[in-house]
């Protein structure tokens, strides 16, 4: 293994090899360190979709819209089939109080600037014809995309290979030392590392990397849960959510104080096609610590959902479920940024807006890494929007 | 076997993985049956691994000298066999 490096990524999800790759392209020596395999976490076990309409409408969607006009040209620039592909996204109303809550929802994704339709039950089914006889609705958007995460992560990582960045895979980072106020080595299960900046890059795991050098991370895990079907011929076009998808990820409250399991599991349709033909059939947002299995009542219920949105659903088969970690935040925003110690930068805390927002997270961390601010303000998402970052003890 | 049948052998069978191309992924960098079915899809056909996966474990053995007990299996997760969706209908939400 190398013995310095002038930054350590640590971190080899979508995050970290986009960071990675677009400090390389600016000339720097950079290392990953990675404690499993890339993508093993929740860049290996999310949805494919490069969703505009999720997001929170204010930075984050602008953040979005950059981060997917990259997205456009990514494959050609990483030489890399990352199976991207533009094919539009709808959101599913299935009772007037969603219809009321989307009508405002794309109202406001209006004025920032994305491109979004409200359209009666027959338009939507006119797009996708699976649909079921009572959506009354749904917002739709061309500017919804759609990637294999995984193909994402490893065309980033290839590609920072080529420019130099080296990848240590099944090397766990173990500690990080810190001499009068500077960082000067990262340890791990393999040696040492001498080096003056890292970036925290863990996703879920970004408060473990935080509470070596004394910094209080606040990212909680929520798993989530996806079945997987059989390979098919085309049945859904582009992403589908439904607007209980969006109640859930924007009002947890909602998800707190329900009654019946499946709200409390915090299910919400989302659906898409790989290019392989498998369904991917999502999702739960549960808060149940570090526990990445799957679970019978949410499988259940996931599959029961969907078919309720999608009822040729019930005459097909699921191959399998995964489960992983989201990244979540109080306020649903990344941490992006540094920190009180110098050359400690985390990011991290995208909870299911990783994969979206991948691209433009890289470019932006390289650019205050290397020239102390960025092209879009940052401070927004910076970790002192949580308070004092010293671990309390 | 001559070199030309060599990349015809078929290891993983529902996603069309060559013994060829799985050494290939090993080489650069994939050694883990996890890290070579993110690459490769080995593993996730309609048999989820139940055929290809112990080979593919045996592939890496032998090209990185590792032991077969070194070699970690992934998670097994339900359904055993591929399960028709609708079976869960009705059931308690």
């Amino acid at each position: 293994m190398r013995k310095t490096a002038e930054i350590v990524v640590i971190g080899g999800g979508v995050i970290g090899t986009s960071i990675a790759y677009y400090l390389a392209k600016e000339g720097r020596d950079v290392v990953i360190l990675e404690k499993g395999d890339l993508a093993s976490e929740s860049s290996g076990a999310c949805d494919k979709a490069i969703l505009m309409q999720s997001k929170k409408p204010g930075i984050h969607l602008e953040l979005a819209l950059k981060s997917a006009e990259i997205y456009k040209t990514l494959a050609d620039e990483l030489e890399y089939p990352i199976e991207y592909a533009n094919d539009g996204g709808m959101i599913v109303i299935e009772t007037e109080e969603e219809l009321a809550v989307m009508k405002q929802f794309v109202k406001k994704q209006r004025e920032i600037g994305l491109k979004v339709d409200l359209l009666d039950g027959k338009q939507a089914r006119s797009i996708q014809p699976a649909l079921a006889k009572h959506i009354i609705g749904a917002t739709h958007s061309d500017q919804d995309a759609q990637v294999n995460p995984i193909y994402a992560t490893l065309g980033f990582a290839t590609s920072a290979k080529r420019l130099g960045v080296e990848i240590y895979q099944q090397t766990e980072v173990t500690g990080i030392k810190v001499e009068s106020g500077a960082i000067t080595a990262v340890e791990t299960n393999r040696g040492q590392i001498s080096t003056r900046n890292i970036v925290n890059c863990t996703g879920a795991y970004a408060p473990f990397l935080g509470r070596m050098v004394g910094i209080n991370i606040p990212i909680r895990p929520r798993r989530g849960q996806i079945v997987i079907s059989e390979p098919m011929p085309k049945l859904i076009k582009g992403d589908m959510l439904s607007a209980k998808y969006i109640a859930a990820k924007h009002n947890p409250d909602i998800v707190e104080k329900a009654k019946d399991k499946a709200t409390q599991m915090g299910i919400g349709l989302s659906l898409g096609q790989s290019d392989s033909g498998n369904l991917l059939i999502g999702a739960s947002r549960e808060f149940v610590g570090y526990d990445k299995s799957t679970t019978y009542d949410a499988l259940s219920a996931i599959i029961q959902n969907a078919i309720r949105i999608i009822p040729a659903l019930r005459n097909i088969n699921m191959i399998r479920n995964f489960a992983g970690l989201r990244p979540s935040t109080t306020d649903g925003l990344p941490i992006l940024g540094g920190t009180e110690l110098n050359g400690y930068y985390i990011a991290a805390g995208h909870e299911g807006d990783g994969i979206a927002l991948a691209p433009i997270t890289g470019q932006l961390m390289t650019e205050l890494i290397c020239h102390g601010k960025s092209s879009i303000d940052l401070s927004l998402f910076h970790i002192s929007r949580f308070g004092d970052q010293k671990l309390k003890r | 076997m001559t070199e030309t049948n060599k990349k015809e052998v078929i290891i993983c069978r529902c996603e069309d993985v060559s013994e060829v191309e799985i050494k290939q992924a090993i080489e650069e960098g994939f050694t883990t049956i996890n890290a070579i079915k993110k690459r490769l899809r080995t593993g996730m056909g309609l048999c989820q691994g139940r055929t290809c996966q112990k080979l593919v474990a045996r592939i890496i053995a032998q090209e990185t000298g590792k032991s077969m007990e070194e070699i970690l299996l992934p998670t097994t997760r339900p359904p055993v066999r591929p399960i028709i969706m609708g079976a869960f209908e009705g059931e308690d939400q």
